[in-house]
């Protein structure tokens, strides 16, 4: 059986324990800012999964009326690529901010400066009271944690298993860093931040969520560095655990969505061990080898989990393309 | 509640029975000079060692240098019973396991400043964490005290638990070191600690070592770190320079 024989949509997975991984295609997040005069144009061509809408707060005028007066057409604006969109709330203001700027198109919000589980409870409680007013379906709106303070870390569990809302860490390197006092110069020949990154990914993925972020040191120094760097700061962020990273440069997308999923040639080898298995099976065997391996049951799971990854993302990528030309047309 | 002070970035032990090695620091000038009452002075000396600490906290007091008493975690009631005199800084309490520990000690520091006439609730306490338990407990801990202003790493009962030393690097320090430097940055204290390496271990850090060290774990987010020998004072300052 060759790459052709299994296509994605007949592909069955359903002896793969059940396991979903990961839970969201969201390899490329990029953030923008809903006073950016070519926010729909950047967000279009970007080919981003996610979108993060930022906001600045009118000076001299009620900034909450002036944001529920452009947050829907922002809103709309920024998923004419069909990225998810998110609004970037910070903790310290965020019913407030939560009133002004929630509205039907977004998928969820992503927290700033979380300290502690309760900011989360807090946020879930005024979500459903906004669902309500605003005609979103009832838990649909997820709660991301931008972990950019200690705080975030040292709690993540609790924080984590805070709400159903709860989705992804997003680590911000940067400020994380900054927080703990480290040096923002990536002088030291590991990553200062390898156990955190750590932490939170097993923490995430306890609760069904997922972590992103990027390797070391590209995860400090955010450089808008060649393809072939990237490529591989991706590839070892991927085999790190995280599912995807926010892109400080537009330039990163693309190098995201390729590398935080498994490649062709991966998706290739993983039909190659469910067929060998699968006839394995029927012949009585509980293993059998390919290629110099030996395929058991859990690697067999583990390439149908991979190859639903694959086909999820590449379910995501014709989505957008989807969105490109209904735009385009 | 304690005052947070400007980081401390060298803490020079000193055998408290020992008064003519203290009094190097005139000298060598640390940031903080810690009279020892833990492994630096023999069981047979702990009682001499307390009983001379009154001049020698005086005379430190009034000297650029803050002064701290590492006391034993086996004899820290009588040693804290025997620190407690005007012009110390704080009390470092090595190998805390559980919160009530802290908070006891808190309160015989209370009884005995109101006893000596030390202004109330000026003493501060330096937790050094040396016990699995004391790691993963590390925020709780040192919420059990409005004195505590420094979270430190403790690597000597620690790894010594834990199993051989490696040839190359520890890496589990830099799990140790990071859980301690959370814990203390979430909470506003001041991360205490070094990246010493296994060639360091089982003896002094050499000057070049021990600047490596410092340098290492202020890259971490660490600001000061405790200096066995006079000779680490001035590394640790030039590796904890910037911060």
């Amino acid at each position: 059986m060759n790459k052709q024989s299994i296509q994605p949509e007949a592909r069955n997975h359903s002896n793969a324990d059940g396991k979903v991984v990961p839970k969201f295609i969201r390899r490329s997040i990029f953030a923008l800012s809903i006073d950016d005069p070519q926010l729909e144009q950047k967000a279009y061509a970007s080919w981003a999964d996610a979108i993060i809408l930022d906001f600045t707060k009118a000076l001299g005028r009620d900034w909450q009326a002036d944001l529920k007066n452009r947050m829907p057409a922002a809103i709309c604006a920024a998923a004419t690529g069909g990225a998810e969109i998110f609004i970037r709330i910070n903790q310290d203001f965020s019913l407030a901010e939560l009133d002004a700027t929630v509205f039907t198109g977004i998928s969820g919000v992503v927290l700033k400066s979380v300290k502690e589980p309760e900011d989360i409870v807090t946020v879930s409680q005024c979500l459903d009271a906004l669902e309500v007013s605003r005609g979103i379906e009832t838990g649909f709106l997820e709660i991301d944690v931008e972990v950019d303070k200690a705080g975030a870390v040292w709690h993540s569990l609790e924080i984590a298993r805070a709400s159903q809302r709860f989705g992804i860490f997003l680590i911000n390197e940067h400020a994380l860093s900054s927080d703990l006092g480290m040096q923002s110069e990536p002088e030291l020949d590991f990553d200062p931040l390898e156990y955190i990154k750590s932490q939170l990914i097993t923490v995430a993925t306890s609760v069904g969520g997922q972590a992103l972020g990027m390797s070391y040191p590209l995860s400090l120094t955010q450089e808008n560095v060649s393809g072939d760097a990237l490529e591989t700061a991706v590839r070892r962020a991927r085999d790190t655990g995280f599912k995807g990273a926010v892109c400080p440069h537009a330039s990163w997308i693309k190098f995201c969505n390729e590398g935080f999923r498994p490649s062709t040639d991966e998706a290739d080898y993983y039909v190659k061990v469910i067929e060998v298995f699968a006839e394995g099976l029927s012949r009585g065997m509980a293993s059998v080898p390919l290629e110099g391996k030996m395929i058991d049951v859990p690697v067999d799971v583990r390439a149908k989990v991979y190859l639903n990854w694959a086909d999820r993302a590449q379910a995501r990528d014709q989505a957008k393309a989807q969105a490109h030309e209904k735009e385009s047309s | 509640m304690v005052a947070q002070t400007n980081p401390r970035r060298s803490w020079m032990i000193a055998p408290a029975h020992n008064p003519a090695a203290v009094m190097g620091y005139k000298v060598i000038k640390p940031d903080v000079v810690v009279l020892d009452l833990e492994y630096t002075v023999p069981p047979k000396s702990k009682d001499e060692a307390r009983s001379g600490l009154a001049p020698l906290i005086k005379d430190i007091g009034d000297s650029q240098s803050d002064v701290f008493v590492r006391v034993d975690r086996e004899t820290r009631w009588a040693d804290v019973r025997a620190s407690i005199h005007r012009g110390i800084n704080g009390i470092i309490f090595p190998g805390p396991d559980n919160p009530e520990e802290v908070s006891d000690l808190g309160d015989c520091i209370t009884t005995m400043e109101h006893e000596r006439g030390v202004e109330a609730g000026t003493t501060e306490l330096v937790l050094m964490l040396e016990s699995a338990k004391g790691f993963w407990s590390a925020a709780t801990i040192a919420k059990a005290s409005p004195r505590v202003t420094a979270l430190g790493v403790g690597r000597i009962d620690l790894t010594m638990m834990l199993g051989p030393v490696p040839q190359d690097e520890f890496r589990l320090y830099r799990f140790l070191m990071t859980r301690a430097l959370v814990a203390a940055r979430m909470l506003g204290k001041q991360p205490l600690g070094a990246f010493w390496r296994p060639g360091s271990r089982g003896g002094v850090a050499t000057k070049k070592e021990t600047e490596r060290a410092a340098r290492e774990a202020q890259l971490l987010g660490f600001t000061g770190c405790l200096c066995v020998a006079p000779e680490q004072v001035d590394s640790a300052n030039k590796g904890f320079a910037a911060a």
